[in-house]
């Protein structure tokens, strides 16, 4: 019996041995298994690690550099394990770096828009004090006769001008309007207005072939605009060196081109200049340098607002810039080509004008002369000399083209005849704008001091129509400008 | 005859640009009620817009300083500056005004109205 002890003990041994083994080897595979596990989670939690050190020292800074910088887009770095972008971390992650980068942007925009807001009212103010202080100069050069006084008041003038032109520039870079309304103005007096507005106007040499005018909507930009390619000329060339413009007829509009005989510019800033001439993208005032370099994002502001072109990246024949501002047709008024038409030009800036400046009846006959002579007295390129037939013969086309005024042929009719007469003295030049008002809406049947009266009507019913028209264009001018 | 004044905008070319900074005359016999006269067949290409409207203004008989001004709706004293240029290049010619020790004595126009009335 005792013998059957040892055998029970050695089964039970055997099994608890057995069963020993099998419970080591299950907790041995727990083991590894939980190793495992925990290797992997040291592994993503480094990984986190990482990619949570990479946002605070890469993709952060970049993002705020980026919204320092001009280069608008940010594109702050990517994450580093592109697993963890996938899960709940990760996109948290990128939730914090787009919450942050909107939170920069609205901020830039919000400084942006305020410092815009109170440099533009600030500069208004100065641009109205400009003026004001123009005026009582214009003033005073009319009432002092003294040369020397005139020199001073010269200079002062001068002064103010480039004084106005600056307040007038970051005003417009601030979204303002440029300022002044002023009538149609012919393309020499344009750049000679711009001349004015710059330090070395004695350097300027204008040459016009085009005798048109810039329509009354367009005169200030493009004076600003041109004023500002001058200025950019003059100072990026030595002193005694010439900025010659040229006025230039173009397919379908006008070139102005601005030749300097400066120091060019380096593909770089050729580069810079073509993109803020575009006027596409938006002037962060911030971004201009400092000193800031308004010149051209001013220009491609107007630029856009206007509808001409702009473009810097030829060289000059004298072996610098060549600047070339191309105006459009629909800001010309191309009508100047022709015969007398600058009074319906006038009409149509005050329609009011033509009636209260009718000319009597015996008025007529001395009226003709001087309407040829007032085609000639335009203050552009135009030849003094142009002989009236010819005028005569362009005034047809003219007539047909411009719908308002009826009486267009009235005044070739009776040049003809008259300037033979010409040498007769002073009285004819004393009432020259009445003459030139009567001309354009002279009665269709130019012989007959009968038709007077419905020739009165008709011109009255045409100055009304200009006027209503002029009117309406201005209105939607308007609206076009301030929807952008 | 003046096409330019419905659209002439005076403040857009200042005078400065169009005495090219001068304000003195080159010339100081030159006074409001000067008479200018246009001489004719000089070239005018070489002017400023300004200048040949004066040539045409005086181009019919002769005209005042301040009437030329006053076309040209420029300050008198810039007009000189203008007017001096012209008459240098030979483009205008002065007619002083009528100085007035030329003019008949009034009494003696008296006088002699008076011995034709006992006369007749």
């Amino acid at each position: 019996m005792t013998q059957h002890i040892p055998g029970a003990v050695v089964w039970c041994l055997a099994v608890v041995t057995f069963v020993g083994l099998l419970l080591l080897i299950r907790q041995h595979r727990i083991t590894a298994a939980l190793r495992r596990r925990l290797r992997l989670h040291e592994a993503a939690l480094s990984a986190r690690d990482e990619e949570i050190r990479h946002l605070a020292e890469t993709r952060l800074p970049a993002l705020v550099k980026a919204s320092r910088d001009a280069d608008a887009t940010p594109v702050p770095g990517r994450p580093l394990d592109a697993e963890l972008a996938a899960t709940p971390y990760g996109r948290s992650l990128q939730r914090i770096v787009d919450q942050l980068s909107g939170v920069g942007e609205a901020a830039r925009l919000r400084a942006d828009k305020s410092a815009k807001s109170t440099l533009k009212t600030t500069m208004r103010a100065l641009q109205a004090l400009a003026s004001e202080q123009q005026l009582s100069i214009s003033e005073m050069q009319g009432r002092h006769d003294d040369p020397d006084v005139l020199q001073d008041l010269l200079e002062v003038d001068h002064a103010n001008a480039q004084f106005g032109r600056r307040a007038q520039a970051v005003a417009v870079l601030c979204g303002s309007w440029p300022g002044r309304q002023r009538a149609a103005s012919p393309l020499l007096e344009v750049v000679r207005g711009a001349t004015s507005r710059i330090r070395d106007y004695r350097r300027i040499e204008v040459h016009s072939r085009v005798d048109m005018d810039v329509v009354s909507r367009a005169v200030e930009p493009v004076v600003l605009a041109v004023a500002e390619l001058l200025d950019n000329a003059a100072r990026h060339s030595q002193p005694n060196t010439k900025v010659e413009v040229g006025i230039r007829p173009a397919h379908n509009g006008v070139s102005i081109v601005v030749d300097d005989a400066g120091i060019g510019m380096d593909a770089g800033e050729a580069d810079e200049a073509a993109r803020r001439l575009s006027g596409r993208e938006d002037i962060d005032i911030h971004r201009l340098g400092d000193p800031p370099q308004f010149g051209f994002a001013v220009i491609g502001v107007l630029a856009a607002r206007y509808g001409f072109r702009v473009s810097v990246d030829m060289q000059s024949p004298y072996g610098g810039v060549r600047a070339v501002l191309f105006l459009p047709d629909a800001l010309l008024n191309r009508v100047r080509f022709m015969g007398p038409p600058i009074p319906v030009q006038g009409a149509e800036a005050q329609p009011a004008s033509p009636s209260p400046s009718r000319v009597e009846a015996g008025a007529a006959a001395d009226a003709v002369p001087r309407a040829g002579a007032g085609a000639g007295a335009v203050p552009g390129a135009r030849a003094a000399g142009e002989a009236p037939a010819a005028r005569a013969g362009t005034a047809a086309p003219e007539a047909a083209a411009r719908p308002g005024p009826p009486a267009e042929p009235s005044p070739e009719v009776g040049s003809a005849a008259p300037s033979a007469a010409g040498g007769l003295p002073k009285r004819r030049r004393r009432s020259p704008v009445r003459q030139e008002t009567d001309a354009s809406p002279a009665p269709a049947r130019p012989g007959s001091q009968l038709a007077r009266p419905p020739a009165e009507a008709a011109s009255r019913m045409g100055a009304f129509a200009r006027g209503t028209r002029s009117g309406r264009d201005a209105s939607t001018d308007s609206e076009g400008n301030a929807a952008q | 005859m003046t096409p330019s004044r419905p659209g002439r905008d005076r403040g857009l070319v200042r005078p400065y640009v169009i005495t090219e900074g001068r304000a003195h005359p080159t010339r100081n016999t030159v006074d409001l009620v000067t008479l200018v006269t246009a001489v004719r067949d000089r070239p005018l290409n070489s002017l400023n817009p300004e200048k040949r409207r004066v040539m045409e203004l005086c181009g019919g008989g002769a005209l005042s300083v301040a009437e030329v001004a006053a076309h040209l709706s420029l300050a008198v004293s810039v007009t000189k500056v203008l007017l001096s240029d012209l008459i240098d290049s030979g483009h205008l010619t002065v007619r002083p005004p009528i100085p007035k020790a030329q003019l008949p004595d009034a009494r003696l126009l008296q006088e002699v109205l008076h011995g034709l009335r006992s006369r007749f």
